[in-house]
């Protein structure tokens, strides 16, 4: 669990706002170094790692895990030492007055958004919903200044170290799904000593936020015979959904059924967590998964996939929150998966 | 000052539980304070002899206290619900971290996932009493082991340095106002002066109602942080004051209207000693000069304050050189006396 708590600081980090993922890629190579035979970065923001079992002719499991977040990119830089932002991928205005950011210029500097004063608010305002036009973020330098560092375009992320909280869980930005790349390359460690039935690729892919492109084109790129995409999946909180009650924190990986995914994987997915004790939680999705999957399994001629996730609260906030022994679980799932694979699915 | 401020802004020390803040101010001040008391309500009064014993009694006047949350229940799922001690709004409240209790325990405000929220509750702000705290616990046994009803929380500590010379952190407001109090006892002063690091401001000037009653000044001069509507879209004749301009003096604001002859003399000073100082230009908020203006016989009252933005949230933000030129026009009005 300590390994895990570790890798999610240093991946939760990473500053890899969706289409920009290039600036957090050296950071991902060195978090990933010792763990590959091989690795490359992509075109359009993705990095590849191989591992070769070194049988002849074996086949190759994917694993693949988004390595971009959600946030912000400039938009405008005004008096003042304001900039205005828009969204990449979806945000919820109402976290973000007053909160935290990093601005990914010529160097990364400190944000703060606005929030309005309460003597300029009108009566009715509260009744309103908040929008991101109406925000902007104080950087504390004059517009000159700023634009000696920023321009437009340039990539805004949320601020948030990872913090503890009791019962195993941790709070932080960008579980979603940097947390599903800690869980694949602990998997990889529990996978060391043992004899690989398959040859490894993993993808941390890019671009998954705004369209599935890392996941489309490293996949194409791998060619895999089979595949775990790997997400997280919101757990149950007052007032959601009564279907999603029985996805909870601490339960274990969710394994999901839809027809985005491989029904045979899958239920192969499900009795290798029976048969070996992983607690795990099944969900239903039966069109699409909002997830990479589809991009895996209808890459070349199609590659048989199976979704993973890790049950997490307040997504795409600045403090998702996951339960380390999930994290655990899921590596454990992946580990035992893979083990399994040896005479194909 | 900074390093002072920063060590004050670290407690958590909502209204009605200064302690932490106050242990903090003693002793700094144990060594340079000609005498100090606490009175039966937490405030610290702190006495310090100058050169010469003034005709009017002077306090200058901080408050320890800040905004926070209050622990009001907590559910079967294990998640806290609260109200707010002092004024938040809730804009600034979902999605924040906080630090519950004497144990520290941190927790994050909750805030529904946008995959989950229905169309309708899209952008709309959620009221305070909806809100909950999760601090990881899944039921509330487990989360009672650690915290309690009426624990306190205050927004996560975060002071930092950022920008061109601004400074970002929970509590500047008033935690400014000690740091300042403390940085003028160091300074050898010309007349004696009464020093008061006051409670519960943030929940009606409570405090600085019994110093005031206690101490019958003269002369009270509150050291705030005061809103600054300087934000991008915001019309300059609602701006209330600016960063970067120096001491925010008050001619009126939403519960006082001060004493004129000492807004006057302030700013006269300010101009004499090449201060920067402004006028604050919206009459709006409130300080402790309100309970010195009222008590007993009443005290003539003046508020110098530092131009703030994003007031009562996770990130007050203050300019370093406005701190320091109400330093300076302080230190300034002290000296030259009343």
């Amino acid at each position: 669990m300590e390994r895990i708590f570790e890798l999610a600081c240093a991946f939760s980090e990473l500053p890899a706002v969706s289409g920009q993922e290039h600036i957090g890629m050296e950071r991902v190579a060195e978090l990933c170094k010792g763990y590959f035979d091989s690795y490359e970065v992509t075109p359009v923001g993705s990095f590849i790692g191989r591992i070769s079992c070194g049988k002849a002719g074996a086949k190759t499991l994917l694993l693949d895990a988004h390595i971009d977040e959600i946030g912000f990119i400039v938009s405008e830089i005004c008096e003042g030492g304001f900039l205005k932002v828009v969204n990449i991928g979806g945000i919820d205005p109402r976290i973000l007055p007053a909160s935290e950011v990093l601005i990914y210029g010529k160097k990364t500097i400190t944000g703060i958004f606005t929030s309005k004063p309460p003597h300029l608010q009108e009566k009715d305002e509260l009744e309103k919903p908040m929008k991101l036009e109406d925000l902007a973020i104080d950087t504390g330098y004059s517009k000159e200044q700023l634009e000696e560092i920023v321009s437009i375009g340039t990539p805004v992320g949320y601020r948030s170290p990872v913090v503890r909280l009791q019962n195993n869980a941790i709070a932080g930005k960008s579980f979603d799904d940097r947390i599903c790349a800690v869980s694949i390359l602990r998997a990889l460690e529990m996978l060391k000593e043992k004899e690989l039935p398959v040859n490894i690729a993993v993808q941390f892919s890019g671009g998954e936020e705004t369209g599935y492109k890392g996941a489309t084109t490293a996949s194409y790129q791998i060619a895999p015979d089979f595949a775990i995409c790997l997400d997280v999946t919101n757990a149950y909180v007052p007032d959601a959904p009564a279907y999603r009650k029985d996805i909870k924190m601490g339960g274990g990986p969710s394994i999901s059924f839809s027809a985005q995914t491989s029904r045979k994987l899958t239920i192969k997915a499900v009795e290798t967590a029976k048969k070996n004790g992983i607690p795990h939680q099944l969900f239903a999705e039966p069109n699409h998964t909002g997830t990479n999957s589809g991009a895996i399994q209808t890459s070349r001629g199609g590659v048989p996939t199976v979704l993973v996730s890790i049950p997490l609260k307040n997504m795409h906030t600045a403090n998702e929150v996951v339960m380390l022994s999930d994290v655990y679980d899921t590596s454990r799932l992946i580990c035992e998966l893979a083990l399994s694979l040896k005479e194909g699915i | 000052m900074i390093e002072r401020l920063k060590k004050y802004c670290g407690c958590i020390s909502p209204s009605g539980c200064e302690d932490e803040i106050r242990e903090l101010i003693i002793q700094d001040i144990q060594q340079i304070a000609t005498r100090y008391e606490v009175d039966r309500m937490g405030n610290l009064i702190a006495f310090k002899k100058g050169r010469k014993t003034p005709d009017k009694k002077v306090v200058v006047s901080a408050h320890m206290d800040e905004v926070g949350l209050m622990v009001k229940y907590i559910s079967d799922e294990g998640y806290i619900y609260f109200d707010p001690i002092g004024g938040i709004d809730p804009r600034v409240v979902g999605g924040r971290r906080v630090v519950i209790g004497d144990k520290r325990i941190y927790g994050v405000v909750a805030s529904k996932a946008i995959h989950l929220q229905k169309k309708k509750e899209r952008g709309m702000v959620v009221p305070l009493e909806e809100m909950y705290i999760d601090i990881g616990c899944d039921d509330k046994k487990s989360c009672e082991e650690v915290v309690s009803v009426g624990d306190v929380a205050t927004f996560v500590p975060n002071f930092e340095e950022f920008g061109d010379g601004l400074i970002k952190s929970k509590a500047i407001d008033d935690r400014f106002g000690c740091a300042l109090l403390v940085e003028l006892m160091q300074e050898e002063l010309e007349y004696d002066t009464y020093f008061a690091f006051v409670t519960c401001e943030e929940v009606g000037t409570d405090g600085a109602k019994q110093v005031a009653f206690n101490l019958r000044p003269d002369i009270a001069i509150a050291i705030e942080a005061t809103t600054a509507g300087d934000v991008l879209g915001a019309p300059k004749s609602r701006y209330a004051c600016e960063l970067r301009k120096g001491a925010v003096i008050s001619h009126i604001d939403g519960s006082t209207i001060y004493d004129k002859k000492l807004v006057e003399y302030a700013l006269a000073t300010a101009q004499e000693n090449n201060i920067k100082c402004q006028l604050k230009n919206v009459i709006a908020g409130g300080n402790d000069a309100s309970a010195y203006q009222r008590t007993a016989a009443g005290a003539r009252v003046l508020a110098v304050s530092a131009p703030t933005r994003y007031i009562h949230s996770a990130s007050n933000v203050v300019c370093k050189d406005d701190l320091f030129e109400i330093k300076k026009l302080v230190l300034a009005l002290l000296q030259k006396g009343f």
